[in-house]
């Protein structure tokens, strides 16, 4: 299987590089392989690659951390009471449909061109995906479960950590998983409308002086980078959910 | 009943927001009052120009839709019957998926300029993939057991094709279709603030250049309306009843 990757890419890059050096089209329509690569090392030396990769990244995870401790509890909390979850389910609903790349606009009135904008935006992509599905899990548990436990004298607390937090955990990595693929690509646009640092940055501000190569290293790199994230970050997650109670269904 | 139940959050929303305005907790020019919202969509939507964007980015979605779905469900039907191709392929396709998007805007508009092709290019490439990769691993969790059986009873490449791959990976294509327009809506927001000049992306970006929130929030909320009607009217009930014509529903969820 390796042996097959590392084939297919080989072929990929030969392709590539031949279509680069043939192709009558101006040298920034198709950059080859090897210009791509010149452009890493060279922004790698000059500390802009590592700069702008850890922008991204600290603005994604401080994004996914807020989800987690803020967006999941929320969602648990409001979840359980009928009548509240009745009350915000609607709300949350119209909210996370309206993507935090829409609400951009109105933030760069608020707050300018700056960090500010570009943080919100995404902790806003995230958060409500990460609210509205741990409301939605909590919601579809049977109370089954809830009332056996009753039954058998457990207390709030109990339910809570026995049923509850549980029960909702595959639709709380559902969310999560959502919530950042969502965020991942708000902060890509963000970075461009705003410009201040970031890959999104980086791609967009290459455009503008055809920089091609660049933007190719950037954008490998933003597809890369949502590889790891999921790898280490997501999987982890849902994985725990399949493995310990059998309750993702692909 | 239960519409007006639905309904009463907003209300209490709006009279928060209408409370918060008019006692002058924020200045009307980060947050216009509803009343002014309102009057801004009602003249929006009679000079024209809510409509043009409206209907220049539901074009962009649909053509989008038009132009990928065919082809990725095609597509990832043909390679999900190689067993020998799928599993190289599906980890490739995994990567363009996760790079799917505004990702490609700059490269979009190195190569076709500003304007509807850049937009078109990215609205093909974040459904394609998506979908592409939702039914070739819908195809490939078609347990084998159900071709044996069909092939058993005497049945030909097509009808396992036509009568066991294909209904069985449907909920998987459909799921996926549903979540790449998703996508999709988000980036073609995304993509008009950046490489149109219509379009209700554009028409907020271009609202914000002159600090008028008010219009801002008509998009926003346009935008919300829309995405929720396409989803409840038209996505999430071809999701159901492809589940449920299959007998796919199961007793966990």
């Amino acid at each position: 299987m390796v042996v097959t990757w590392i084939a297919l890419l080989a072929a990929g890059l030969g392709a590539w590089s031949v279509a680069a050096a043939t192709l009558p089209l101006p040298d920034y329509y198709l950059p080859p392989p090897t210009a791509v690569l010149a452009a890493f090392v060279d922004l790698t030396a000059k500390g802009i690659l590592p700069t702008y990769v850890f922008a991204s990244l600290r603005r994604i995870l401080l994004a996914a951390a807020l989800g987690l401790v803020v967006g999941v509890p929320a969602g648990l909390l409001l979840g359980m009471s009928r009548r509240v979850a009745d009350f915000f389910y609607p709300l949350l609903n119209f909210f996370q449909s309206v993507s935090g790349i829409a609400w951009l606009p109105l933030m760069l009135v608020w707050f300018g061109f700056g960090e500010r904008t570009i943080l919100v935006a995404v902790n806003y992509t995230v958060l409500f995906p990460v609210i509205f599905n741990a409301l939605l899990g909590v919601r579809s548990l049977p109370p089954l479960y809830a009332n056996a436990l009753r039954t058998l004298g457990a207390g709030r607390w109990r339910i809570v950590r026995d049923v509850v937090l549980p029960g909702a955990l595959p639709s709380i990595a559902t969310g999560m998983r959502l919530g950042l693929a969502y965020g991942w690509r708000a902060l890509i646009a963000a970075e461009m409308l705003v410009g201040a640092h970031g890959l999104g940055f980086m791609i967009f501000n290459a455009q503008s002086f055809h920089l091609t190569a660049r933007i190719m290293l950037g954008m490998g790199l933003i597809g890369l980078l949502w590889v790891v994230l999921d790898y280490f970050l997501l999987r982890p997650l849902e994985e725990a959910t399949i493995a310990r109670w059998g309750l993702v269904q692909r | 009943m239960k519409t007006l139940r639905g309904l009463a959050p907003f209300a209490v929303l709006v009279v928060a927001w209408e409370i918060v305005t008019r006692g002058g907790l924020v200045s009307a020019l980060f947050l216009p009052p509803p009343l002014d919202v309102a009057r801004t969509a009602w003249e929006l939507a009679r000079d024209g120009s809510l409509w043009v964007n409206l209907a220049a980015s539901l074009g962009r979605v649909l053509l989008g839709v038009v132009t990928s779905v065919p082809l990725a469900v095609g597509l990832g039907v043909m390679v999900g019957l190689n067993r020998r191709v799928a599993p190289v392929v599906e980890p490739i396709v995994g990567f363009f998926n996760a790079l799917s998007g505004i990702a490609w805007l700059p490269l979009a508009i190195t190569w076709f300029g500003l304007g509807w092709t850049s937009v078109t290019f990215i609205m093909f490439n974040t459904i394609f993939f998506l979908v592409f990769f939702n039914t070739l691993v819908g195809v490939r969790s078609v347990p084998r057991t159900f071709e044996n059986a069909v092939r058993t009873l005497g049945g030909s490449r097509r009808h396992v094709i036509f009568q066991v791959l294909i209904p069985g990976a449907l909920p998987s294509i459909v799921a996926g279709i549903r979540l790449s327009i998703g996508f999709g809506w988000r980036a073609l927001i995304a993509a008009e603030m950046i490489a149109t000049s219509t379009g209700l992306g554009f028409m907020i970006f271009n609202a914000a250049n002159f600090h008028q929130s008010d219009a801002i929030l008509v998009g926003i909320i346009t935008i919300g309306l829309l995405w929720l009607a396409t989803d409840r009217l038209l996505l999430q009930p071809l999701e159901r009843r492809t589940i449920e014509r299959w007998g796919l529903v199961s007793s966990q969820s």
